[in-house]
């Protein structure tokens, strides 16, 4: 599976678990991220990480992100967008 | 300058009750006497990757892999130099033996010394961001970098919120944090202080930077681990380390009261400034540092029995402070054994002062003093008592001092006793 196909939640939990050594089936769309101690600049580090995961610019990070499924739905969002962008410029796709 | 209390207040005396060791010659304090004691050398040839690119292929690491230590969420927030802090500031804390209430906490410090700060964070960013061309560091990047994240990190793992400081004055940033440390509870200002130092300036760009100085040893073509060779006429230089060195200082009588074990004492502290140069030792500055720090203590020179030297093996310092020695204690100097234990442990910058601190009470608490290794071609000026046969048991002798000269001009000088000593 390429990173295109995989789901951003999956790789968020991932990474998480990862980052912060937690167990991945304990992360849920709903579990918050104050939660699991993560405070505003593990937010961040954890965005730039899916920033280099999906290749993807989080230029304007919402102030309100509180569970892990706010965060995956934002960086959908840039996927998306990023797709979109991709289709009609094939010079981005690369 | 170490000034008298302040008027009205009675002088507390200050007891060692926790050391806490991560040095080149091992992680603990019993590992650091026995290498000591056994005139080992933590100095070895660099082998990272970027060796190559090094004229100066020797230095003194600590052996400590930090994940083994620290949970992956807080590994990422922690520089070397705050790592290696938090682990010496927990042996110190274990040893001690310290349960402190909230009130207690209010009057409890941390008080480190520092020279470089976190460079590994720094050198690490500047990779990133010039060589391989990153757009963006890590968030926590400055919370790394600053000098003071060791002292943080040490207040907030142990809860201590009364002061929380940290010095830089090159290599006698730790001498200064314990003499600063000493002083507050002399005062009353304070009554536990974690203080000490903690250095890690093994780092690719920091190396380079020193190598420019051209201040740093000649690897010893015959053996690496003897590159350092403190008052020999064959001396070419420091060796840079890496470590941390913490101790729990507090009010003596408290420390009685709760029937702490106590270590050792500091006695006193002596602290002044060349102004010549920015590199170059002055025989009146390590002089007068010597002095004063005999005189924060009201003793005479003659109390002194050992001295722990600054002893860098560099050219200027090691004659210098032989000289400096000489004009304080005259003829007693030739009595006196000095020791120069950076020819085993290397020169640890910020942190040199408070690891040879405890070096200086160990050999005190067990009689044994430490050699300095590595002294085989005798120097003509550099002729006083260096210990160089090998470790040296001894009697009688129950005070000692500590010496710590800066680039930068910050001289500061320490004096410490056995616990059983009389007031």
């Amino acid at each position: 599976m390429t990173i295109q196909d995989a789901s951003t939640f999956d790789v968020l939990c991932e990474v998480i678990a990862k980052d912060h050594g937690l167990a991945p089936e304990t992360l849920r769309p709903e579990t918050r991220l104050a939660d699991l101690t993560l405070d505003s600049l593990a937010l961040i580090e954890l965005i730039f990480t899916l920033e280099d995961r999906f290749n993807v610019v989080a230029d304007n990070v919402p102030a309100d992100l509180p569970t892990l499924g706010s965060v995956a739905e934002y960086i959908d969002g840039l996927r998306t967008s990023a797709g979109l962008a991709a289709e009609t410029d094939p010079a981005q796709a690369g | 300058m170490a000034a008298d209390p302040p008027e009205g207040r009675t002088p507390r005396r200050v007891a060692v009750t926790g050391i806490g060791v991560m040095s080149p010659l091992g992680n603990s304090e019993q590992a650091l006497f026995e290498s000591l004691q056994g005139g080992l050398s933590g100095i070895r040839r660099i082998e990272t990757p970027f060796a190559s690119r090094l004229v100066n292929r020797i230095y003194a690491p600590v052996d400590c892999d930090a994940a083994a230590h620290f949970p992956p969420p807080k590994l990422r927030m922690l520089d070397r130099f705050s790592q290696l802090a938090l682990l010496a500031a927990q042996q110190a804390m274990t040893g001690a033996n310290l349960q402190l209430d909230a009130l207690e906490r209010s009057r409890a410090g941390v008080f480190i010394g520092t020279g470089m700060g976190g460079g590994h964070t720094t050198d690490d960013g500047f990779q990133a961001l010039y060589a391989n061309g990153a757009t963006r560091l890590p968030p926590f990047t400055v919370l790394m970098a600053m000098q003071n994240a060791a002292a943080a990190w040490v207040g907030i793992e142990h809860g201590f919120n009364g002061p929380n400081l940290t010095f830089s004055t090159a290599c006698s940033s730790s001498a200064v944090a314990i003499g600063e440390a000493w002083r507050r509870i002399r005062d009353g200002d304070a009554d536990v202080v974690l203080a000490g130092g903690s250095e890690a300036p093994l780092n690719f760009g920091t190396l380079k930077a020193w190598e420019a100085l051209r201040t740093l040893a000649s690897e010893d073509a015959r053996d690496p681990a003897a590159s350092c060779k403190p008052f020999s006429r064959d001396r070419t230089g420091m060796v840079l380390g890496e470590g941390a060195a913490m101790l729990v200082l507090e009010d003596w009588e408290r420390a009685q009261r709760r029937d702490a074990t106590i270590r050792g004492e500091l006695l006193g502290y002596g602290l002044c400034t060349d102004n010549d140069h920015i590199t170059r030792p002055t025989v009146a500055g390590q002089a007068r540092a010597m002095q004063l720090a005999l005189d924060s203590a009201g003793l005479p020179a003659e109390a002194i029995g050992h001295i722990n030297a600054h002893g860098t093996g560099t050219i200027a310092n090691d004659a210098v402070e032989t000289a400096a020695i000489k004009h304080v204690f005259g003829a007693h100097a030739a009595d006196i054994p000095i020791s120069a234990t950076k020819s085993m442990h290397g020169h640890l910058l910020g942190a040199g002062a408070a690891l040879e601190l405890v070096a200086t009470l160990l050999a005190l608490e067990h009689a044994t003093l430490p050699p300095t290794i590595n002294l085989v071609q005798p120097d003509p000026e550099c002729d006083l008592d260096y210990v160089s046969e090998g470790a040296r048991h001894v009697t009688g002798i129950d005070v000692a001092m500590s010496n710590s000269f800066a680039f930068g001009g910050t001289n500061a000088v320490l004096i410490c006793g056995v616990a059983a000593r009389q007031a």
